[in-house]
């Protein structure tokens, strides 16, 4: 017996609530009488709240003006961004000579290509690109940044930079037109691809030999005139302190996290110790620890001055931070791979470097995000200790003399700013962690 | 693996090729003894300069300066203290309780608001989920030393003059807030006050022993008490018919506009305001993700299954979900607090004497024991966080017995 | 007073007089100067028309100017200077140990900061006092009518004490409400928070200009504090403070002779009056003591223009400036009636 059937089921319709914009605000907003007055109190707390911000900001704000005094003639109750646009190259380079702001943002445009092949899947050797951009570009930038004569180290540095930058560009552009690493690629176009691994080996050395020297004879042609750090400011000081705050902390919170979980006692009690002091005191004190009692640390004659007390502590304080992330990472990494990396006769340093790091950093970058979302709303406090942060040049703009009073509108243009700086970065890391994390789930 | 032939192997072999650089044992006491002299040497090094140092710059050292008098005043303090007379010890006590008092009221209040923020964020009411939403990340994303300034240089703007103070109290004339400040009544007490408190301290045990025996029974039998609503009664009624009884022996010296100026009562300082509201929105948010995180964490089949067998919506809340995720969003929440002790030392910025603007900076500058002053400071950080731990390490191993 | 006063003043006391002993006695600061090719300045945080950065980061204001003329008479070039901007607590720290050669921050010139604090003030660049701004509305004219008043004030400043001091004299039963930050207080002022605000006469004229409505308030006569603000140097380099101070009188005398920065070379050139000519060293050797070169105070006019000059594009009218008249002033040239007062460049 079959049945069959004869004529097609007529489609139901969807739910009203799937289907109609009433249904749907039926569903989600007015679905019983305590709900819609619920809704009802929403769209009034949205009606004062984005409606006067919306007025003041924006309907009878002052955008052009000249000082303050134009802006209260335009309105008195509107927000005067008149000064906040006028001090903009303050608020985002700090009192860097206008004439040298080029080499900040050459410096940020060289970091996101550095880092741009990290992002495309066709690109071979991320984990050498990711190395590269460590080792490498802090010396550039630092060097581009703060200009002067170029020692010798400083020379080689610059150089070796300079190349790694360039074999880095070619391989993602070898990575992107011909889906291979740039070794792989340059043999090819020499024709040695089938020679031995000796001499391929041989090949690409004097290669990279060749363009150091090119870059060390060229980089000794130029010099770029020297600024001091007391004229860096604004957000680039943030992001300098808060991205060689994560940059040093990380390996700081590597080591202290090893000694936490060492087996042996002594290691793991100071590391211990030293994590759990750092983590409940508040920044500010470590910050006052620095200025006050750096001086008196150092031996008679030694001043550091401001900027690197102020990164040395809060390297201090984020790596303890860092270390309790890296513990986290490193418990989760199932027992197995340890004993695996024993069998095979891997020891310590073999089995921590070679097997455990690798995974456990790889699960631990959405976390490193975040530790860096927190560093760069926790560096608005060097403000407090006399640095022209982002919020030091915010609050310096009511003292200026066009502008004096002026305080509500640059706090909130801060902390726009922040907003979109820190709630784009923490979507990134919930979007890495739901990807890595992807690959994991059995 | 208890292989006799093994373990003779294991006992023999060191004696066999025992190579003093390669043994364990013998690399671990060498790795320990070179941690301890870098560290020990590091440590001699730092203590050398800094003794020098000071001995170079004439500078005091050791803890006599907290029986010296001080000679500034402070615009708030919960002790008594006179310029002049009081010493640096009790500065020391000023701060520490200054800084107790706005974390432990901004504790209470960010958690209360945190809740609620975090129980929105589950509503199925799209607009009232958005608008939680909204709030979590405006807050969590601006740095907290940002919305502190704000609030210190905003607020007071929008606040009224003195003469249309806003009363807090609802009309009793208990909490005028206006833009000098807020001005609390201070109770006065009466001879038989004491009863009150007694008489709320004598339903609340009622009430717990009550609820206690309401699930006995319901465990035993099924049988479901309402307990609710006679809690709330004994709790509210008992006090107030013993509050009238005694002939409300309770009186308030309020806050009384007189020429330009409230008089009596105390008044608490902009600074403080400012800061505690700050402190409770900006944690507030972060509690509100944990509170739902924790509750997104119980699994949906648990309170299915709590209706199926009839308990009623408040009973699944309270007796199902509820319990589950607390014990996931405890730990965040108690390192949260951690944190609001933490961040108020951000009283610096806008001068509310805590510790830190208190004595490690006003203190400080004044009699210049800078290791002294900072090390103190740290320290009783240290010490609050450590009993914040314990308490919170006692709340694990006791969730942790629960779980099978 | 700008600067947070008596308490943090007082404090630093035991602290900065031994640092400064060990480190100042070393080596001569001009010479350390002249080798580093630059002049360290300090300044607080921003002050308005005395210290401030502009849209384009540059500071500028009336102590800036003083930091500008000395690096002027050293290098004959203003520019090479070093602008540090050094918390309150760390100001005399940093003076004693040497991160600073010269401290120019309105820091009022007090007994116990010129004998204990190792430092020595150099002379006024600037006589300040403080006084009383109120609502012209409220009918008040005189300090005096203050009695039983709410009076806003800054917080930790000296202000606040001269306003006790003020009101227990004058048995005006005078309350305080103390504020960490101008702005609060000028803000809870304008709000009707209390009938008066105190401060310095020169922070009470800039931040009257920057006010909504400024024409509803007036600053009273009355001035209730004396507020020399001066430079200072560190204790112990005599020919240093000589530096420093000198070219403060130049600024002073400059003016006094007619010299200005747009008719300094002419001056140079052809002036016949034996007093320019010494000054601007066409005669004579005022260098010698100093250690300076000949020109050092034609350099200082032609870099900052002199004393008149550099006050009113901060202070007095220029667009820069915070709208405090001179005329009449303390800080008026003495021919003028006012304080300022050059010893004879001879």
């Amino acid at each position: 017996m079959a049945i069959v059937k004869a004529e097609r089921t007529p489609d139901r319709r969807p739910p009203v609530s799937e289907a109609t914009v009433l249904g749907w605000l039926r569903k989600n907003l007015f679905s019983s009488v305590s709900n819609t007055l619920l809704t009802f109190v929403m769209l009034y707390i949205i009606y004062l709240t984005v409606g006067g911000a919306f007025k003041w900001g924006v309907l009878d704000a002052t955008f052009i003006a000249d000082n303050r005094r134009e802006c209260y003639d335009n309105s008195l109750t509107g927000a005067c961004w008149a000064g906040v646009i006028h001090w903009l190259n303050n608020i985002f380079y700090g009192r860097y000579p206008r004439t040298e702001i080029w080499r900040i943002n050459l410096g940020g445009v060289l970091l996101a290509l550095w880092m741009a092949p990290l992002w495309i899947s066709r690109v071979k050797g991320k984990f050498l690109v990711g190395v590269s951009v460590v080792v490498f570009y802090p010396f550039l930038a630092g060097y581009l940044f703060s200009g002067g004569e170029k020692g010798l180290f400083m020379q080689i540095m610059v150089a070796s930079a300079l190349v790694a930058f360039a074999v880095n560009m070619a391989n993602m552009l070898a990575g992107l037109f011909s889906r291979q690493g740039l070794g792989t690629f340059a043999l090819r176009v020499l024709g040695q691809d089938k020679a031995t691994g000796k001499t391929q080996r041989n090949v690409l050395l004097v290669l990279i030999a060749i363009a150091f020297g090119a870059a060390f004879f060229w980089q000794m042609s130029w010099t770029i005139q020297s600024v001091v750090w007391t004229k860096w400011g604004g957000l680039f000081l943030t992001l300098v302190i808060s991205g060689i705050g994560i940059a040093l902390s990380l390996p700081g919170g590597i080591l202290l996290a090893l000694g936490r979980r060492s087996k042996l006692p002594i290691v793991r009690v100071l590391s211990t110790g030293f994590i759990e002091i750092f983590r409940s005191v508040p920044l500010i004190t470590v910050l006052f620890m620095a200025t006050t009692m750096f001086p008196l640390f150092m031996p008679e004659g030694f001043v550091l001055n401001k900027l690197v007390q102020v990164i040395i502590a809060v390297v201090l304080f984020n790596a303890c931070y860092m270390a309790e992330t890296v513990r986290a990472g490193l418990q989760a990494i199932p027992k197995e791979q340890f004993e695996g990396a024993h069998t095979i006769g891997l020891g310590y340093w073999g089995t921590m470097g070679l097997i455990i790091m690798p995974q456990a950093l790889k699960h631990m970058i959405p976390n490193i995000v975040g530790s860096f979302i927190g560093l760069l709303k926790d560096t608005t406090l060097v403000s407090i200790i006399g640095l022209f942060d982002l919020l030091g040049m915010l609050r310096s703009i009511s003292k200026d003399v066009p502008w004096m009073g002026l305080h509500k509108e640059p706090l909130i243009f801060g902390a726009i700013l922040f907003f979109i700086m820190c709630s784009s970065m923490s979507k990134y890391s919930r979007h890495l962690e739901v990807k890595l994390s992807a690959g994991r789930k059995r | 693996m208890d292989n006799p032939d093994l373990k003779a192997e294991r006992h023999r072999r060191p004696k066999e090729d025992f190579d003093f650089f390669h043994d364990q044992r013998v690399r671990w006491v060498l790795y320990q003894i070179l941690t301890i002299g870098i560290v020990g040497w590091l440590a001699w090094y730092l203590i050398g300069n800094t003794a020098h140092n000071l001995a170079a710059r004439g500078m005091n050292t050791g803890f006599g300066f907290l029986t010296v008098s001080a000679g500034f005043d402070t615009d708030f303090k919960l002790i008594d203290y006179t310029p002049g007379v009081g010493t640096y010890g009790r500065i020391f006590v000023i701060g520490i309780l200054n800084t107790l008092l706005v974390s432990f009221l901004a504790i209470i209040f960010s958690t209360m608001l945190g809740f609620f923020v975090g129980v929105m964020r589950l509503s199925p009411n799209w607009l009232a989920a958005k608008v939680a939403l909204a709030y979590v990340e405006i807050f969590r994303n601006v740095p907290l030393l940002i919305q502190v300034v704000f609030w210190y240089m905003g607020v007071f703007s929008v606040l009224p003059v003195v003469r249309n103070s806003i009363d807090l109290s609802l009309g009793s004339g208990l909490m005028e807030l206006n833009n000098r400040g807020l001005y609390l009544a201070t109770p006065v007490f009466g001879d038989n006050f004491w009863m009150t408190p007694a008489a709320l301290a004598v339903a609340v045990v009622g009430v717990v022993l009550f609820r206690r025996h309401a699930r006995k029974v319901q465990e035993r039998s099924g049988r479901q008490i309402h307990t609710l609503l006679p809690s709330i009664g004994a709790v509210v009624l008992m006090p107030l018919v013993v509050f009238i009884a005694t002939g409300m022996p309770l009186g308030w010296d309020k806050p009384v506009l007189e020429g330009f100026n409230f008089v009596g009562g105390t008044s608490v300082p902009p600074a403080f305001l400012a800061l505690l509201i700050s402190l409770s929105i900006y944690h507030a948010a972060h509690v509100a993700e944990a509170v739902r995180a924790g509750i997104l964490s119980v699994n949906p089949g648990q309170r299915e299954a709590a209706f199926s067998i009839g308990l009623s919506q408040a009973r699944v809340m309270s007796m199902v979900v509820i319990p589950q995720a607390m014990r996931a969003i405890v730990p965040p929440l108690i390192s949260n607090w951690m944190n609001v002790v933490k961040n108020s030392s951000l009283a610096i910025a806008i001068g509310y004497s805590d510790i830190v603007s208190l004595f490690m900076q006003t203190a400080l500058n004044q009699a210049g024991y800078a290791v002294e002053m900072v090390g103190m400071t740290m320290g009783f950080y240290m010490v609050v966080s450590l009993t914040i731990s314990f308490f919170l390490n006692i709340y694990n191993k006791r969730v942790q017995l629960v779980e099978r | 007073m700008k600067l947070k006063a008596k308490l943090t003043a007082v404090a630093a006391l035991a602290v900065v007089a031994a640092t400064s002993a060990t480190v100042a006695s070393a080596e001569n600061t001009l010479d350390v100067v002249k080798a580093r090719g630059f002049l360290r300045c300090q300044v607080g945080s921003p002050s308005p028309g005395f210290y401030n950065l502009d849209a384009d980061g540059n500071w500028y204001g009336l102590d800036v100017s003083m930091c500008q003329a000395v690096a002027a008479a050293i290098f004959g070039d203003k520019t090479k200077l070093q602008i540090q901007s050094v918390s309150t607590q760390a100001r005399f720290t940093a003076l004693a140990n040497g991160e600073s050669d010269m401290l120019s921050r309105t820091a009022t010139w007090t007994e116990t900061r010129d004998t204990q604090l190792g430092l020595d003030f150099v002379t006024p660049n600037f006589y300040d006092g403080q006084g009383f701004t109120v609502r012209k509305d409220s009918g008040i004219t005189s300090a005096l009518q203050l009695k039983g008043a709410k009076v806003c004030v800054t917080t930790g400043t000296t202000t606040e004490l001269n306003l006790a001091d003020f009101s227990r004299v004058n048995n005006l039963n005078i309350s305080a409400v103390t504020f960490e930050d101008y702005n609060v207080r000028d803000n809870t002022f304008l709000n009707g928070g209390c009938d008066a605000v105190t401060t310095d006469k020169s922070a009470l004229a800039g931040n009257l200009s920057s006010w909504p409505v400024p024409e509803d308030y007036i600053i009273l006569p009355e001035t209730i504090s004396k507020e020399p603000l001066a430079p200072a140097v560190r204790q112990g380099d005599n020919q240093w403070e000589d530096i420093v101070r000198w070219s403060v009188f130049a600024l002073i005398n400059a003016e006094e002779l007619g010299i200005t920065q747009a008719n300094v070379d002419d001056m140079r050139a052809n002036s016949q009056d034996p007093r320019v000519r010494r000054m601007l060293g066409v005669e004579g050797n005022l260098n010698e003591g100093l250690g300076l070169s000949k020109d050092w105070a034609y350099n200082i006019i032609k870099a900052v223009g002199n004393y008149g000059e550099i006050y009113e594009r901060y202070i007095g009218d220029g667009p820069q400036a915070i709208h405090i008249p001179r005329k009449g002033s303390l800080n008026a040239l003495w021919t003028d009636g006012g304080l300022m007062y050059s010893p004879p460049f001879r």
